[in-house]
């Protein structure tokens, strides 16, 4: 790649290539904006005939909105609890102890990766509700303690570029794995933590399989799922729909722009390392 | 005071638990409910091949697993490879030297963080046959306005050859929020060393030739994992294709993929069995795809340099 300065249509095919990719949001945002009837008689003026705000406050009160969130957050908050202790406590068995057997069990670990979802989702559910977890939250939340494999094998990569000669000065000092875990490691692993953290709580605020399936009572309907129900009754109503889109929307891009360089950083080392 | 010996094991046992209930147990259970008639009401019972025969069957016969089958096929053939041109010209275009390539950057990777209910509420709107931004669009500049996600998608080049159908739309979608792909090509780049552009461009290579002959390769690790993880999910789809045909595989099955037609006759005809089997017959297959993308790999993968 030339660092040279760029030729002038070359910047204007990037310029548009952005714009390309930009427009289904602005045009998102800008149609959540107009009201009803300019969707229907004149659909492609760019600017809303009159800028509508009402369409926010009337797609809150037109579905449980503010249940919907708190349902979401308590999923988030307990599947990014439960991913990130757990996770973080198997990827420090696999990186920082030595023990008989250790690899071929991490091999075992990196092959459930490969293993899509629908082998195991049927018997999987039917164990669920066996516990007696259908129809409830924690049936999403419970199985973010046991770990997951992709998470795992994050931490372990970055758990395994701590130098040793730090557990082994801990040791001489006294200290047991469980306060080198705590005292050492988690302190030095914040960013990594912090990618585990975002990543869950990402998948969470988007999961809709899961609610799909566990979930029955619209009482306990996260956001994504929710929302869904929303699309099947108001499809008609266009503005109220754009409107709660971009609502749902609106945490992952703000959460995105705090957190641009977790983000970044997070999917491009994914993406080598893996 | 536990031995260090046993120590690890304790530290794993999180995740060991969570092996041997939900991964273990299930994939043992699914295999043996694929050889069985199972609903749910009264215990499995074995049948033997009966469920794989008739997934045959209709495989062959273009019943409605041949149908999802060939959506599936049709949709990742066609997602994949653009998502990855695309992915490579953007990473490239962004190392340009070019004022505001943050925000470029940026602005190409926000549609990967638009969660997917968020995104098909929005390509339906944009893609309406009738009041549709898109098909407006394409009335300006001449070219035949097509039903998107109402419509029908029977070939990869349609006999109209801007005939679009319900494929499509999920392929556009999907090529939409690939920027995620982008970043990871973005940074691999920023890995090449700067001496190998050098010693390109003191042999007389044009930029053309330097992307060819020193990007290109370089990347080659990168975009092969991209690939690999671009066949599995999107043999995986799922919930954009349950929200743009609310859960049917509408209009008439052009957008049923493996993943919908499987939920559907799990959890609504209550065909554990031949769920099992589909589940079963979907990871052998993408078993040997990955298997054979990696034997491929040999031939096309450079990975020596930067990559180890």
């Amino acid at each position: 790649m030339s660092r040279r300065n760029v030729h002038p249509l070359a910047h204007l095919a990037l310029m548009t290539a952005t714009a390309l990719f930009a427009f289904p949001l602005v045009w998102m945002v800008l149609s959540s904006l107009k009201p009803a009837n300019q969707l229907t008689e004149d659909p492609y003026a760019f600017w809303p005939t009159r800028w509508q705000w009402s369409n926010y406050p009337q797609a809150l009160s037109s579905l449980p909105y503010l249940r919907y969130l708190r349902n979401s957050l308590i999923l988030c908050t307990g599947s990014v609890i439960g991913s990130v202790t757990s996770c973080a406590v198997v990827a420090y068995g696999f990186s920082r102890l030595r023990w008989r057997g250790r690899d071929a069990v991490f091999g075992v670990l990196i092959a459930t990766m490969l293993l899509p979802w629908h082998v195991t989702m049927i018997p999987r559910f039917l164990l669920l509700r066996e516990l007696g977890l259908y129809n409830s939250l924690a049936a999403l939340i419970v199985p973010t303690f046991l770990g997951d494999a992709f998470f795992i094998f994050l931490l372990r990569q970055f758990f395994l570029t701590i130098p040793d000669e730090l557990s082994e000065a801990a040791r001489l000092d006294g200290l047991g794995e469980w306060g080198i875990f705590t005292r050492i490691i988690v302190p030095l692993s914040k960013p990594a933590l912090a990618t585990v953290a975002l990543f869950q709580f990402i998948a969470s605020w988007n999961d809709f399989n899961g609610p799909l399936l566990y979930l029955s009572d619209p009482q306990k309907f996260p956001l994504a799922y929710g929302l869904e129900q929303f699309v099947s009754s108001y499809s008609d109503q266009t503005h109220l729909l754009l409107a709660a889109a971009v609502m749902f929307t609106l945490p992952m891009v703000v959460l995105f722009l705090l957190a641009q360089q977790t983000f970044l950083k997070g999917i491009a080392t994914t993406g080598i390392k893996g | 005071m536990f031995r260090r010996a046993t120590l690890g094991p304790l530290f794993i046992s999180p995740w060991l638990v969570g092996f041997v209930l939900l991964v273990a147990f299930p994939f043992a259970a699914s295999l043996y409910w694929s050889f069985c008639h199972y609903d749910l009401l009264s215990p499995p019972r074995f049948v033997g091949l009966e469920n794989y025969r008739r997934i045959a069957q209709e495989a062959v016969t273009g019943g409605r697993f041949g149908q999802a089958l060939w959506n599936t096929g049709y949709f990742a053939l066609l997602s994949v490879p653009l998502s990855i041109f695309l992915g490579v010209t953007l990473a490239v275009m962004l190392t340009w030297k070019i004022r505001g390539q943050a925000m470029y950057r940026s602005l190409f990777f926000l549609p990967s963080v638009v969660p997917v209910v968020a995104a098909s509420v929005l390509w339906m709107w944009l893609l309406d046959p009738r009041d549709g931004i898109v098909n407006e669009s394409l009335g300006w500049l001449g070219i035949s306005q097509s039903l998107w996600f109402k419509g029908a998608t029977e070939a990869v080049v349609p006999p109209g050859w801007f005939d679009f159908g319900s494929k499509d739309a999920l392929v556009l979608m999907a090529v939409w929020a690939s920027g995620n792909m982008m970043v990871i090509y973005l940074a691999a780049i920023g890995d090449i060393p700067t001496q190998l552009y050098e010693a390109a461009e003191l042999d007389g290579a044009g930029p053309l030739r330097r992307f060819l002959h020193v990007t290109l390769p370089m990347l080659s690790p990168v975009i092969f994992f991209n690939l690999v993880m671009g066949v599995i999910q999107s043999v995986q789809a799922f919930t954009q294709v349950y929200l743009v045909s609310e859960g049917t595989g509408e209009p008439a099955g052009w957008s049923l993929m493996l993943s919908l037609h499987l939920f559907l006759a799990a959890f609504q005809d209550l065909d554990m069995g031949y769920a099992s089997a589909m589940a079963w017959l979907l990871f052998v297959v993408l078993l040997g795809a990955t298997i054979f993308l990696f034997r491929t790999a040999r031939h096309w993968v450079h990975y020596q340099g930067i990559m180890r």
